[in-house]
């Protein structure tokens, strides 16, 4: 319609300049315009004086459609075109760029996207393009490949780098007079798509990118898993949360399966009900990924019995669990049940080791040991004179516990040690609540008032001997912490209940980016909620209050084949220490490389005092399969202090262990290992649709266009007009296009029509 | 009328519910030794975080004791407690309340809200099957049981029916002088016997054929001890008659601090 009505297509304005050819001053048309508008207006008031059927409003809408007349005919006289650069026939080479991975195999009614490429070319496109110019022909994949012939493609590259292709084609425009690009594809990229400096290059070249897309821009049966996210690193038997994110077509309503396995046993499974149609569904399988190890873990939804993709359905990720013991110091202020019960609740996870400090009298500590989930006393001096007085000390823990303790106990030098636990090593702390805890001990006036994730009423007598049931939060619902059911709702209604907490404290106000998990309901004073568990992250270590010293009820009030109170105190204690960084920590963005090759390895390290250590001499040491090794130089990133990286390119799929070693001279500061994998032939798999929103993006932003397949044959006409490669400026007349005509006809049609209407014709 | 009723049944029902979940108050309770009694303390309803418990047993009904008692678990009560306790202020951290709650293996969750329980007399005491099963349940959840003032083999005898009703797999052991229990306040590598009030008249350190202290206990899974056995002497006295000029002040001390042992014991393990 467009081209009907302007005579051009629209990529012709888009590209070209409107011009007047008659040569004379625009000034003088305006002037033109003027001078009709007066003597019209003039010749309209004087014909219609006296006459009462011609009021004011009548006569001005006549002058004006009269003087529109006039301007009209005044702007033909001064010939209007368009200038446009078009392409020197046989003298330049159009680039056709063909999709060539595996995704080009998918089955889209009838034919394959491969055979839509073809039917698209060999249907008359490649002739016409052909017949005016020089035509190269070249096929995708992770990069672009020239072919001579279109039965040298074979759809089985198994990555498409759209950007990476098409900055390979604009390269050969640099010795080469290409004037446009024509690419076929589904747009399914494997890179995160076009980035902004390969835009940059096609634009600065002026090539114009026509795209013509291929495939259903959605499928009709198939369920997809976009994502898995799951911890790269955990303590052994821990629990640990798989978030797979996926969609469906065709199955809404439907019953799907999530199993999640590592090689061939299945470690969860989980029934959910698939949501609405392109929805995308996130759902928390738990697992335990058992002990120390590379755990490769594979997600996937069972295939139902006619879907189009079954090989988008599982995704691989890895864990490494590591065999790290973290330590745990608990100083308590008084001997009280709540000890005794957090105690026995974690002696059995034999991968925590709980180091306690109990004041028993006024003058004397009582020193504990749970070492491989067996308890005992300490058979060394360590700590003998109570908390750490030396960073050095505090700092080879993991985390800390305070009970009932006050802070006037710790110097003001172990104060500040504390929060430089948390803020610069990394640690966990958890504030229980007790008599002498949180505003009753006068932390709210100490410098660790920072790092707790509630501001401290201003008050004392906060700690209430008084029963307080418990209820989860909604974070508290989606968080590991307090998952001591497997299925969340059973989970929310086992909190339920728990019998009542025996104290509860008031924690204050949470702070900004504070979690509270749990509130707490007392059972006198008019039972309003407050928090009882809370998180917070702190510089780069994580805080907490869990604000009673009464959970034990949950010990002793219900049979002893209950866990809750066991699970609740373990998960907690392993949320505390187990993301505390050692001196150096090593990792890559991405764990599994989904048919790249290209890694960059990451590290981190600190001195001793786990201050940033810019100094150090740091490699990585990297064994891939069939135990080939390979040493790789880490140089200091040049904006993050103590941060080292290096690029590195795995040379076949398949699992590598990294371990990096920090030194300075010849002291060694720490290592640390990880591991990734490089698998091919995988991100074909997915996201099969058309991405028509790429396609259209790259057409637009290049000054190209997007066709449909059977649009396409419209490009061997709208490809003449484009400012790269040999041009000539030519011009396009657009007086006698057939919206202009139209245009008069309807102005005088108006006139007529009001007249006819007024009874003045 | 009816729904009113059916609102006031589920009321009760409700009510019930919560009493037999809810800790039960302070209650004081006649003695068999009149001469025992004591003033309840003004903070004696003040709730505080450790409170010690007194094991309300049936007594015994067999023919081994010769005689029949009621009320042995009264015996040295309360007077022994509320002293006891005011050490417990006084030697430890312990925010103790100031007086015992007495407790029963009565079918109720009433007993596990107290996780430290002594029990005095126990060469008296005597459970049906429902109790020793309640008192198995409460130590394997975590409670702890101190027995104390019972002499002589009868009496032992009377003890063993009753704790082999609760623990009939359990072996009674000797604790050993490194036992972590004598050591948790107070090195106690020399422990002696610690006679009652009777040790005023006779002049004798022991009664029935109890000659020798011992110090007994039972072990959990996890090498804990649950049940501290205090066979052949009485603390209870010694506690009771600290105050009393007649009686020596080696014995009370001692019979102090092995109960602040035992108490920081329990919390520590």
């Amino acid at each position: 319609m467009f081209e009907f009505l302007f005579k051009y297509p629209l990529s012709i304005y888009r590209q070209g300049t409107f011009i007047f050819l008659a040569g004379w001053p625009i000034w003088l048309m305006g002037l033109g315009v003027l001078a009709a508008a007066g003597v019209l207006g003039f010749l309209i008031w004087r014909q219609s004086s006296g006459s009462t059927r011609m009021g004011v409003v009548r006569r001005t809408s006549v002058w004006v459609l009269q003087t529109a007349l006039a301007a009209l005919l005044l702007f033909l006289l001064w010939h209007p075109a368009l200038s446009v650069s078009a392409l020197k026939p046989q003298q330049n080479i159009v680039a056709v760029v063909i999709d060539d991975s595996t995704s080009m195999t998918t089955n889209d009614e009838n034919s394959t996207r491969k055979e839509a490429a073809e039917k698209v070319l060999n249907g008359g496109l490649l002739k016409a393009l052909q017949e005016k110019f020089q035509v190269r022909l070249y096929k995708m994949s992770d990069h672009a490949e020239r072919i001579d012939k279109l039965e040298q493609l074979t759809a089985g590259a198994t990555a498409t780098h759209i950007g990476e292709s098409l900055k390979q084609v604009a390269a050969d425009a640099s010795s080469l007079p290409i004037g446009a690009m024509i690419l076929l594809s589904d747009g399914a990229d494997n890179s995160g798509g076009v980035d902004l400096e390969t835009l940059a290059e096609i634009r600065r070249q002026r090539i114009p990118v026509h795209t013509i897309g291929l495939g259903r821009e959605t499928m009709s049966h198939d369920v997809e898993i976009s994502n898995v996210d799951v911890a790269s690193r955990a303590l052994p038997e821990s629990r640990l949360g798989a978030t797979v994110s996926f969609h469906q077509h065709g199955y809404t309503g439907q019953k799907a399966k999530i199993t999640l396995k590592e090689g061939s046993k299945i470690v969860a499974s989980q029934d959910v009900t698939l949501k609405a149609e392109g929805t995308e569904q996130v759902e928390t399988v738990l697992f335990n990924p058992g002990d120390a190890g590379v755990k490769t873990i594979e997600a996937a939804i069972e295939p139902f019995p006619n879907e189009e993709n079954l090989r988008n359905n599982r995704v691989t990720r890895l864990v490494n669990v590591d065999a790290r013991k973290p330590r745990l110091l608990y100083l308590e202020g008084e001997p009280r049940w709540e000890f005794k019960f957090l105690r026995r609740a974690v002696e059995d996870d034999k991968y925590i080791d709980l180091f306690s400090i109990l004041r028993t009298a006024q003058n004397k500590l009582y020193r504990q040991e749970q070492k491989d989930g067996k308890q005992g006393l300490t058979n060394t001096n360590e700590l003998k004179d109570g908390f750490p007085s030396t960073v050095e000390e505090l700092f080879g823990f993991d985390g800390i516990i305070f009970g009932s303790v006050d802070a006037p106990y710790l110097t003001k030098n172990q104060q500040e040690m504390v929060k430089q636990f948390v803020d610069r090593r990394g640690g966990g702390v958890l504030f229980l609540g007790g008599k002498d805890s949180l505003s009753d001990g006068g932390w709210a006036k100490s410098v660790d008032a920072d790092i707790l994730p509630t501001v401290l009423p201003d008050r004392k007598n906060t700690y209430s001997f008084v029963g307080a049931d418990v209820e989860l939060t909604p974070a508290g619902q989606d968080s590991l912490i307090t998952r001591i059911e497997e299925d969340p709702i059973k989970n929310v209604e086992r909190w339920k209940k728990l019998p009542y907490i025996r104290t509860f404290q008031d924690p204050g106000e949470p702070k900004l980016g504070a979690v509270v998990l749990a509130n707490f309901i007392p059972k006198e004073g008019g039972g309003v909620k407050r928090p009882l568990l809370i998180t917070m992250n702190y510089g780069r270590g994580r805080s907490a209050i869990f604000a009673t010293g009464g959970s034990w009820r949950w010990q002793m009030l219900q049979p002893l084949a209950d866990m809750s109170h066991e699970m609740f105190y373990r998960q907690l204690l392993r949320w505390i220490v187990s993301d505390t960084p050692q001196h150096v920590t090593g990792s890559t963005p991405k764990s599994v490389l989904a048919d790249e090759s290209h890694v960059k390895l990451r590290a981190e390290v600190r001195d001793k005092t786990y201050l940033p250590a810019s100094d150090a001499i740091v490699e990585a040491h990297i064994t891939g399969e069939g135990a080939q090794q390979e040493t790789v130089n880490m140089v200091p990133e040049p904006l993050e202090q103590g941060v080292y990286g290096a690029d590195w390119t795995a040379p076949q799929a398949g699992s590598y262990i990294v371990e990096v070693v920090a030194k300075r001279g010849t002291e060694e500061i720490g290592r640390d290992t990880f591991t990734f994998r490089r698998e091919d032939g995988v991100a074909e798999n997915f996201h099969v649709e058309q991405n028509r929103e790429l396609l259209q993006k790259l057409s637009a932003e290049t000054g190209g266009s997007y066709y449909k397949p059977s649009d396409a044959q419209k490009l061997g006409k709208d490809i003449n007009y484009s400012q790269a490669g040999i041009t000539v400026r030519e011009t396009r007349d657009l007086w006698d296009m057939p919206a202009i005509f139209l245009l008069f006809l309807g102005i005088r049609a108006a006139e007529w029509l009001l007249r006819r209407r007024w009874g003045v014709i | 009328m009816r729904l009113r009723s059916i609102v006031l049944v589920v009321a009760a029902l409700c009510g019930c519910w919560g009493l037999l979940h809810a800790q039960k108050p302070f209650q004081e309770y006649d003695t068999v030794e009149g001469h025992a009694e004591s003033a309840i303390p003004p903070d004696a309803y003040v709730p505080h975080e450790w409170t010690r418990a007194r094991l309300m047993y049936p007594d015994y009904t067999g023919f081994l004791l010769g005689y029949r008692r009621r009320g042995s678990w009264t015996i040295d009560y309360p007077r022994s407690d509320r002293h006891l306790l005011f050490g417990v202020k006084r030697l430890t951290r312990i925010d103790t309340r100031s007086v015992e709650q007495p407790v029963a293996l009565d079918n109720t969750d009433d007993i596990y809200n107290w996780p430290m329980m002594y029990a005095v007399e126990v060469g008296h005491w005597q459970f049906n099957p429902e109790q020793a099963a309640q008192l198995r349940e409460y130590l394997d959840r975590g409670g702890f049981l101190m027995v104390d003032d019972f002499h002589g083999s009868v009496e032992w005898q009377v003890f063993l029916e009753g704790i082999k009703q609760v623990y009939p797999d359990r072996e009674i052991v000797d604790l050993p002088k490194a036992e972590p229990i004598f050591h948790t306040l107070y090195d106690l590598d020399d422990k002696y016997q610690i006679p009652g009030a009777q040790y005023l008249r006779s002049g004798r350190t022991y009664e029935q054929d109890g000659y020798n202290a011992e110090w007994k206990g039972i072990y959990d899974d996890k090498g804990r001890v649950v049940v501290a056995i205090c066979h052949n002497m009485d603390l209870g006295d010694a506690w009771e008659w600290s105050d009393e000029p007649e009686y020596p002040a080696e014995w009370a001390n001692m019979a102090y601090r092995i109960a602040m042992n035992y108490f920081v014991y329990d919390l520590t393990h």
